[in-house]
Formats: structure tokens, sequence, C-alpha cells
């Protein structure tokens, strides 16, 4: 076998430019296979930890009536529409089963309006929630300035808007005049004194500084005039985004089994850009992995098939000192084969090496754009699965791809190879 | 009984060639012994049917019709994969234009058809290539490539590959065409030395006279028939 090997990779050798134009084009295709794969499993962590805990929420249990698609989480309902106490225990209930969900609890989301330096209006969205849990394997959400919300604080909010260089709202200490809705959806005038200044762990206030209102639920309730205790959703996190296709269907049947009044919905439905832009940067890197690993399978075919009318008359001279058909189609199979191994591993390699660096030095983003995807950065880390998985591909190209030609080149007639000499 | 054991016996052997709508007849019925340790010469004029006689011989092509027997077994009725063994374990090629590979040094050449003996050691494929680099006068040119070595050196190389199997047979069309007559009568040389040291059975084509003369036995063809012995 070592014999065979070293004759093939002295015949690789002959066909010098095409060996390494198919090389670097194998290795730059198993380079950004390698990058790709393992940064968007990243990136799809990230925007997990990100999402997943951010105030929007990762997932909602509300009415099936009402339109969420495309609010980032901010929709408008009728006061009928809101989840009963009975609703709400069950679906606490039943998501406390699931061990793939970190944490459920009911909110009351909402619009209103502020006034303040000078009858300054700003409209704002209101969070009513357990403010006590809240930072608990919950949200990412903390007191990044002032006093923490308590339960049964009336009249007080957090606020995630504060002090900014522009479009300033509120300051941390201050009280305003706040427009909330009651419980029968008409807006009344409350005093509320911010007593706390909120920021995200993972997301990066500068994108995601919505002017966001945070007051204690039951609080809120009672400062309002709510007379039960109704909330407009569930909101539910997951302990990882990416079990969101095996968790929902079961959210989904125990609300169709018991709840069929009430919709899930996930972030993914309410802010789709986010995962759209992840899956147009997916789908752009694996539009250019495929047509790399095509030109592969094309240019090996090609240097397989020239290789073969090259060393015709070889074939033949082999042929006639004893090399059967299947000596001759493993010969070039093997040259082909060689290449785009020698070609993956390579572009493995060097993917390897770029990941182990930016996992010591991570990346650093400072693009608003590009926060809501990554945030302020994310760190590069190997993923067995997806390497195991480009090395099946690159395997499989490297074992098919030169094999058409090469079951022709062991097929040539003997007398025809010697007499084309 | 040895020159019975690794014998040719050729009977009625017919190869027709289609050209087009024309049918041409390469071998009209050929009927030939040719004893285990012969140094025979098929020769004749161009278009005669030499090469389609060692072809034929080597299987490297079917006849028509008519049986050729190498050492008792119908060589015709084997299939691929023992027509194959058969070329690799019997049979040594000599060709013309000597058939070398150009990536493989003088050693690699010689070597090359010891890839497929999975029976010998790695020291024994070692030492027969290097008695044949010997015996060919070359074990002082084994790095060099072909292209590196003069005609007659290539063609002494092709014998060595030829040879490193053991062979019992070996087909060689036309080993001197290609050399002058000073490197081609050397080359001739060599090969009888190897029929009378190893016994190997040689069948040479040529239709030069001062060859012809060299070989123990002539045949020669004309036209696709045996015209005279």
């Amino acid at each position: 076998m070592m014999e065979r090997f070293a004759l093939c990779l002295k015949n690789l050798g002959r066909h010098g430019w095409r060996t390494r134009v198919i090389l670097l084009i194998t290795a730059l295709g198993a380079f950004l296979s390698f990058m790709s794969e393992n940064i968007i499993e990243d990136i799809a962590k990230k925007q997990s930890d990100m999402f997943a805990r951010a105030s929007v929420g990762h997932f909602r249990i509300l009415d099936a009536k009402i339109e969420t698609a495309n609010t980032f989480g901010y929709y408008s309902y009728e006061p009928d529409e809101m989840l009963t106490p009975a609703e709400i225990i069950s679906v606490k209930n039943f998501l406390s089963g699931l061990t793939e969900v970190t944490g459920a609890q009911e909110r009351i989301v909402f619009s209103g309006l502020c006034y303040g330096e000078g009858d300054q209006e700003d409209g704002i969205q209101g969070f009513a929630m357990d403010m006590d849990n809240y930072n608990r394997n919950f949200t990412d959400l903390y007191y990044a300035k002032g006093e923490p919300i308590h339960h049964g604080d009336e009249n007080a909010c957090a606020a995630s808007w504060y002090e900014f260089e522009k479009n300033k709202t509120v300051k941390v200490g201050s009280q305003y005049v706040f427009l909330l809705p009651n419980r029968n959806g008409e807006f009344v005038d409350r005093f509320i004194t911010v007593k706390g200044g909120i920021d995200f762990r993972t997301m990066p206030k500068d994108s995601m500084g919505f002017n966001g209102m945070f007051f204690d639920l039951d609080g809120f309730r009672s400062a309002v005039g709510y007379d039960e205790a109704v909330a407009s959703e569930v909101v539910g996190f997951l302990k990882d985004t990416r079990d969101l296709d095996r968790v929902m269907p079961k959210i989904d049947a125990f609300l169709a089994a018991n709840h069929p009044n009430l919709k899930a919905v996930t972030w993914r439905e309410y802010a789709p850009i986010m995962s759209e832009i992840v899956f147009g940067f997916d789908a752009m890197m694996k539009t250019v992995e495929t047509i790399l690993i095509l030109i592969c399978v094309l240019l090996v075919f090609k240097l397989t098939t020239f290789s073969i009318i090259e060393r015709y008359s070889e074939i033949g001279t082999m042929r006639a000192i004893g090399f059967s058909r299947s000596d001759i189609t493993m010969q070039f199979a093997l040259e082909g084969f060689l290449v785009i191994a020698a070609g993956s591993l390579l572009g493995g390699l060097a993917g390897a090496g770029l990941i182990a660096f930016l996992g010591k030095t991570g990346i650093v983003n400072t693009m608003i754009f590009f926060q809501f995807i990554i945030g302020n950065g994310f760190t590069p880390t190997f993923h067995p699965d997806k390497i195991a998985a480009i090395a099946a591909i690159f395997g499989a190209v490297a074992i098919f791809a030169p094999l058409l030609p090469s079951i022709r080149g062991g097929r040539v007639s003997i007398l025809d190879s010697l007499e084309k000499r | 009984m040895a020159q019975e054991k690794n014998g040719i016996k050729i009977r009625g052997l017919r190869k027709e060639y289609k050209l087009g709508s024309t049918v041409v007849t390469a071998l009209n019925g050929i009927d030939l012994d040719i004893g285990g340790g012969s140094f025979l010469c098929v020769a004749g004029p161009s278009g005669s049917g030499k090469t389609t006689l060692l072809n034929m011989i080597g299987l490297v092509d079917l006849p028509t019709s008519g049986v050729v027997n190498v050492a008792g077994v119908d060589v015709q009725a084997m299939n691929d994969k023992l027509s194959t063994r058969y070329r690799s374990q019997m049979l040594g090629f000599i060709f013309q234009t000597f058939n070398l590979l150009p990536v493989l040094s003088v050693y690699e050449n010689i070597r090359l058809p010891l890839i497929l003996h999975n029976d010998l050691t790695k020291e024994e494929k070692h030492d027969r290539v290097m008695d044949f680099a010997k015996a060919v006068g070359l074990e002082s040119h084994l790095a060099h490539k072909p292209a590196e070595l003069s005609g007659g050196q290539r063609q002494r190389v092709a014998i060595a590959r030829a040879l490193v199997t053991h062979p019992i047979i070996v087909l060689a069309d036309e080993p001197t065409a290609n050399l002058d007559s000073v490197t081609g009568n050397e080359v001739l040389e060599l090969m009888e030395e190897i029929n009378a040291t190893r016994g190997t059975t040689f069948i040479f084509s040529s239709h030069d006279p001062s060859i012809m003369h060299r070989a123990k036995r002539v045949v020669r063809l004309r036209d696709g028939h045996i015209e005279v012995e």
C-alpha cells in the first residue's frame, strides 16, 4: 500500500499546477466551512444567551387573537384578551415540568406615556413583572444604578433608558408623570419615581436601549387598579435557544389540549429579523461553501480525467505488466482522494488555528448593526459535531469526486492505450 | 519436459479487425508450437501480423477464433481477473518505445510490477530489483529518471522490469527498433544471456535481418500467415 501511495504522490507531482489549484480551492472550502460552521454555532449560542434572557423574552403564551408578528414583543391587546388567574397557574405549572425551561412568570406588557422635563412627552413600553425574581435565573436585567424595585412597590419603576447622552428620557431618582393603562385599558395618570436604572448583561444597551420601564407586577396592579391577578402573557425562557424546535411542539400540544384560546409565540416570530440575519449569514456562508465544494468536485473530476488522458498509454503498460482494472481505478481514485484530503486537512487546520487564536482573544464587535446579532462580541469555540460533519462532507467529496473518471480509467482497453502511445 | 510444461501451443489463431466497412485479417489461421526456453523471433514486414500475434499471446488482445495455450492453459478462456494474474505472474513485456513511467526512477520502474506481488517481502523485492539492475548494468543509475537515460539504457530498464517477476515468457515487440545498431545488439545480447542463464522464453518481433539471425528460431509472417520457419 505504501508503494502505491508513493506512486500517487509522484503522479500528483507531475500534474503540478492543477494539483496545487485543487489543493488551494479545497483548502479554502474546508477553511471557510470549518470557520463558518463553528462560528455560526457560536453566534446561535450567543443569540441564545442574548435573547433567551433579554426582556423581549424567548417565548410567550398569550391570547391567540393577539397579533405579535414583527412587534418585537410590544404588542397591543384588548383587556378581555388577558390571561385569567386559572390560565396563568395552569400554564406555569405545565412549564415548570419542562426541563428545558429555566423559568416562567406572568407579565403585563403595555404601552404608556411619560412626561419628562419641560413636559416633554415620550412613549414608553412597560413591563409589569415579579421584580424580586426577575434577576434570578430568569432575565439578564440588572440594576446598574439606583435602588431595586421590590415586590409590592407602587408608583415606582426601573428604567432601561436612563441618562443617555442622546434622547435622555428619565433620571434615576426623579419623579415623573406617567400615563398607564388600567384593567379596562383606560389611561390613568400616576406620579412614578424612577428608582433604578436597568441594563442588560448580555445585550448591548446602545442598540437595545429601548425606553422600557419595569414595574413590580403586584405594585402595578394595585397602582392602576386591577381587581384580579390577570396578565397579558406568561413569558418563559429556555436554557438554550436551540432547544426551541423540540420544546415548542410540547407547549403547542399542551395549549391545544387545555387552552385552545391561547398560543405560544417565540422571539423568532415577534422579532424575526434577528434570526433572519443569522439565517441569511448562514445561508450565504453555506452557498459559498457549496460553490467551493462543487468547484472542488469538478476540478478533481477534471484532474482525474486529464490524468487519464495524459497517462493513457501508461495505463496500458501497467495493465500489461499485471495491474488489474481495479488497481488502475484505485490508483487514480487515491490520487484524487489525496489531493482533497490534503486540501481539507490544510483548510481545517488553518480554520482550527484561527478559531483557537480567536478563542483566546475573543471577537469584539463595536458596530451597531452587528450588535443585534452578536452583541458586543463573542468567543469562538470548537464544536465537535460540526467538525465531524465537515470531515464527513469533505471525506465524501474526496472519495466520490474522483471515482467515476477513475473507474473509466480502469476500463481503458490495454490494446487501445498501448497503440495510443 | 520443462519445454512442454512452459510451452505455448497456438492453433487456428485468427484475428480480424473492422476498419469502417472493411474487414482486415491480421492473423489468418496461425498454428505454432513454442517450447519453453525458446529464443524466437517473429519476423515479417510491417502489417504482417507480428504485433498482433504477440498481443494474442500476451492477452493484450483477443482472437476472433483459435486457441492460445500456455503451459497447458487456454489463456483466451480466462476471465479478466485470471488474465491479469497471468500477465502479472507468467509474462514480461518489453515494448518498442520502452514504456517506462517517467515519474519513477530506474529503481522504481524496475520495482513497479512487484507492487502486485504481496507474497514477497520488502527485502526480497529489493534484492530482486538489485539483481536485475545489476544484470542489465544499471546498478549505478538507480536514482535516474528515464529522461536522464539513453535509449539503450531505457530498454535495459524495461528488460529488467519485464524480468523482475521471474516470468516464464517475455514478449518483446521490436525491442531494438528505436535503438542504434550497436545498442540494439547490446540489448539483444542481454536477452540472449538471460535466456541462456535463466531459461526464460523470449518471443520478440523484428523486421531487421541482423536481429533475426540472432534468434534460435525465426517464424516469418506475411499477410497473417506463417510464410516460412
